[in-house]
């Protein structure tokens, strides 16, 4: 019996013993109907959501700090901290008014100010505010509640940009805060979100507390998402990180826990034979699964290449091995954005479709320059869903006719290797497996894996002037049907180019204790308007 | 014995600046970024460099060493790249669990350990000696997590008795303190138990070879007295010596133990850091775990003068 076996056996007895009303655990349940606990997908190792981009960092932020806007379930941006905007007729003049009533933490009111130093704390480091810096003329708070942000040329995208939930989210801390170094990490975390940081009970890798802030004053609108009122209706929330996947689940199990963000799918089908706990997609935005090929180097540097590999691939083949049987948690994805969402297209996507051609890649192959020399696959062990992937991969390669040189590592150095630009044979490499989670994929924006901007795009650096070009042009596009069209040739000219190899759309589960109720789908765990009943 | 003490606990520096530089070198040498880990799945190259700019880790190695070295000698253990926090600072948030986790597991072992081990040489061949061999087989064999999950499922899920996870602080109680801690140290305890109990049994068999239990037992002295006054006395320098070494079987077991019981004890601590490539987290602990084995390799020499009046220093 191997490790994974023998937890879901046990856990999969403990499941039968609790739904069948044995025993009930000794842990106090007194107070705990305010206190909501709460599992997330990682250590909360650091909090500084500008420093870091790593979602756990942003969940855990949305709490903490409030933004000018908050994108709702449709992805539409919506006014929060902001009572109103006026935009000058040529759109280079923005002014944004606060709302009355917002206060930080420490007691102190949100100023114009505050916002200022926020925001070019932000946009040193996110990629839509690297943009917008490009093209700012002026910033400034005209007086307490008033900030005016004048361009030197429009930017359409201005509103989503300051309440999109790709990380790094444009968070309004206060000024003497927003003023640290943007790649140095901040050490006070006041906000004037609904929740305050407990920073004395923060103890990294086990626990972090957040409290009901009394003075947050929410919107009156309903909460969609990062839009609307912001009503939290439990006390205090503890996340408690738990590395172990079947400790977590026991806990949730035993009532030790109220609800656990990434119930690993082996576990599922246990937990759903439980009658208390509930289990649901978390995220209707999920993740795209990829393996990006090397641009730089000998053979991906050749197009027909990338070409072979991507005809001969079976996303189906990648979604089983990270999702098993489960066909609700997966969908074969021929481009490159988020499925379901207002932007997806499938424009020029055919090499994906259908029965693969092994024959025809093989053939493509042969017409290539690839002279057999060995591809150093980089694959993260200790992450399920690259070694899934990997392991894919590597076969694929094989029946392929190449030479595969498989590297079985850990994530941390996969993170540093795929970073080198040196050839794959002196610490290079020619490809490696991640994911991205498809909130980031919904359009270019924050989409950092589609760039083609050779040095400075994303790991593999694919250099492709038509798709920076069209990209250019999708932030210019003054409305959805203009954005669409772009689109369709962003998708075609990326697949066309191979800027990575997508494997496929899959989503995850989250699962909670039938005493909450307001948990929703997104792809941050909204803790507003989650109810815990003792 | 004084001067013994001094310069025994002053021979620990030395040893500690050896570890200390071995386990730098290994860090440096071994591939992985914490700028990238820092940085997240979204980051450019160029913000992860800025990132490992900032934090000083583009400079060579013998100037982070002395950075360190420096920030050592002046008592600062550093700070983490990951949460900002000083080192000692995160190393005293979690000392308390597993310090409480090891001395359970230690008076566990001991208590249940030693006289089941003295039982089997006693009854050498019989069916008691076979059962107490099976289970110092099976307490080696079987993994920590696997009797970790056993007992979380019986013990927790099953019969209600305990938690699964966490710990609760000995300032709120003995008896929530021990609930918390009971499976944990039985899960840990087993190899533990299973090391000292063949130990206690092979040792106490050669001393009741000897011919002074022969005489003993001539002269119709009573089984307890010839066992643990006259043979078990005469047999704890090995068991002793054992013990001291299962500390460090401890140190390693409590990784695994603290993972599957979600205990923030130092363990976990360890583990995260060398995961996300902490250096300064990493090198205080194993500083501090150097420190300890040290002492408690003190502690052992010092035992033996008391159990036996032939050894001085």
């Amino acid at each position: 019996m191997d490790r994974r076996t023998f937890l879901k056996t046990t856990a999969g007895a403990g499941a039968f013993a609790v739904s069948g009303g044995l025993a009930t655990p000794a842990i106090s349940q007194g107070a705990a109907a305010k206190t909501l606990r709460f599992v997330p997908q990682s250590n909360l190792s650091n909090f500084d959501p500008i420093w870091t981009t790593a979602y756990v960092v942003r969940n855990a932020a949305a709490m903490v700090w409030d933004t000018l806007y908050g994108v709702d379930d449709t992805l539409t941006p919506k006014r929060q901290m902001v009572e109103g905007e006026e935009t000058s007729s040529d759109g280079l003049t923005w002014t944004f008014k606060l709302r009355s009533g917002l206060k930080f933490h420490d007691g102190s009111p949100v100023l114009g100010k505050d916002v200022v130093e926020s925001l070019t704390r932000w946009m040193a480091r996110d990629s839509m505010g690297l943009m917008i810096k490009d093209i700012q003329q002026e910033l400034t708070a005209t007086d307490d509640k008033t900030i005016k942000w004048v361009l030197k040329k429009p930017y359409p995208k201005l509103l989503f940009a300051l309440g999109k939930n790709n990380t790094p989210m444009a968070f309004i801390m206060p000024e003497r805060i927003a003023k640290t170094d943007p790649f140095k990490q901040i050490d006070e975390y006041i906000g004037s979100g609904p929740m305050k940081f407990a920073k004395g009970e923060w103890v990294p890798g086990a626990k972090a507390v957040f409290e009901k802030f009394a003075d947050y004053v929410p919107r009156n609108e309903k909460a969609s998402w990062l839009a609307g009122g912001k009503n939290m209706l439990v006390n205090r929330i503890e996340w408690v990180i738990m590395p172990d996947a079947a400790t977590a689940a026991a806990a949730l199990q035993n009532s030790e826990v109220d609800w656990w963000e990434n119930p690993v799918i082996d576990l599922v089908p246990l937990l759903r034979k439980n009658s208390n706990i509930m289990v649901d997609i978390a995220d209707p935005l999920g993740n795209i699964g990829t393996f990006r090929m090397n641009h730089l180097f000998p053979p991906f540097n050749d197009l027909k290449v990338r070409k072979a590999v991507m005809m001969a691939l079976d996303q189906e083949e990648y979604m089983r091995a990270l999702v098993g049987d489960d066909d609700k948690l997966w969908k074969p994805l021929p481009g490159y954005f988020t499925p379901g969402t207002a932007l997806y297209t499938e424009e020029g996507g055919d090499i994906l479709k259908g029965k693969r051609d092994l024959a025809a890649a093989k053939k493509l192959l042969a017409e290539s320059s690839y002279k057999g020399e060995p591809v150093i696959c980089v694959v993260a062990q200790d992450q399920s869903i690259t070694k899934g992937q990997g392991d894919v991969t590597a076969e694929l390669l094989k029946r392929l006719g190449m030479n595969v040189d498989f590297v079985a590592t850990d994530w941390g150095t996969v993170l540093q290797r795929r970073a080198s630009k040196s050839p794959p044979g002196q610490g290079g490499w020619n490809m490696f497996h991640s994911w991205h989670a498809g909130a980031d994929c919904v359009n270019p924006a924050g989409y950092v894996a589609l760039r083609g901007n050779g040095d400075k795009a994303w790991f593999g650096w694919p250099n492709i002037p038509d798709l920076e070009k069209e990209i250019d042009n999708w932030f210019d596009a003054p409305n959805l049907e203009a954005e669409k069209k772009i689109i369709g040739k962003v998708n075609k000219i990326a697949i066309d180019n191979v800027v990575y190899a997508p494997t496929g759309f899959f989503q995850g589960y989250q699962a909670w204790r039938k005493n909450l109720s307001g948990v929703v789908k997104g792809p941050i765990p909204f803790s507003w308007d989650v109810t815990k009943t003792a | 014995m004084f001067a013994y003490l001094v310069r025994r606990i002053l021979s620990t520096i030395p040893v500690m600046g050896m570890v200390a530089l071995f386990v730098f070198s290994l860090l440096y040498i071994a591939p992985g970024d914490p700028a990238a880990i820092i940085a997240g799945e979204q980051a450019t190259p160029e913000q992860i460099d800025r990132i490992r700019q900032s934090l000083g880790l583009d400079q060579p190695f013998l100037i982070r060493f002395g950075e360190w070295l420096w920030q050592i000698v002046h008592g600062d253990l550093g700070t983490s790249i990951f949460t900002g926090l000083p080192v000692a600072r995160m190393i005293g948030q979690r000392v308390e669990p597993t310090l409480s986790l090891m001395v359970l597991t230690l008076i566990l072992a001991v208590v249940v350990a030693v006289p089941i081990g003295v039982l089997a040489a006693w009854k050498v061949g019989t069916w008691v000696d076979r059962a107490v061999m099976a289970f110092a087989v099976f307490g080696f064999s079987v993994p920590v997590f696997v009797v970790g999950y056993l007992l979380a499922y019986v013990f927790a899920l099953e019969l209600g008795w305990f938690p699964v996870q966490g710990y609760t602080p000995i300032a709120r109680g003995i008896g929530p303190w021990l609930e918390n801690l009971v499976l944990p140290a039985i899960a840990l305890g087993c190899v533990y138990i299973a090391l000292i109990a063949r130990i206690t049994r092979a040792t106490m068999l050669d001393v009741l070879q000897q011919d002074y239990v022969r005489t003993a037992k001539a002269k119709g002295l009573g089984q307890s007295s010839i066992l643990f006054v006259h043979a078990l006395k005469n047999a704890s320098v090995p068991i002793i010596t054992v013990i001291g070494i299962g500390i460090a079987l401890l140190i390693g077991g409590a990784v695994v133990t603290e993972s599957v019981f979600a205990i923030p004890g130092l363990g976990r601590l360890t583990l995260d850091a060398i995961l996300r490539r902490d250096y300064p987290v990493i090198q205080g602990v194993v500083l501090m775990f150097s420190f300890v084995y040290v002492l408690v390799n003190l502690a052992v020499d010092l035992v033996y003068t008391l159990v036996d009046p032939r050894i001085r220093y």
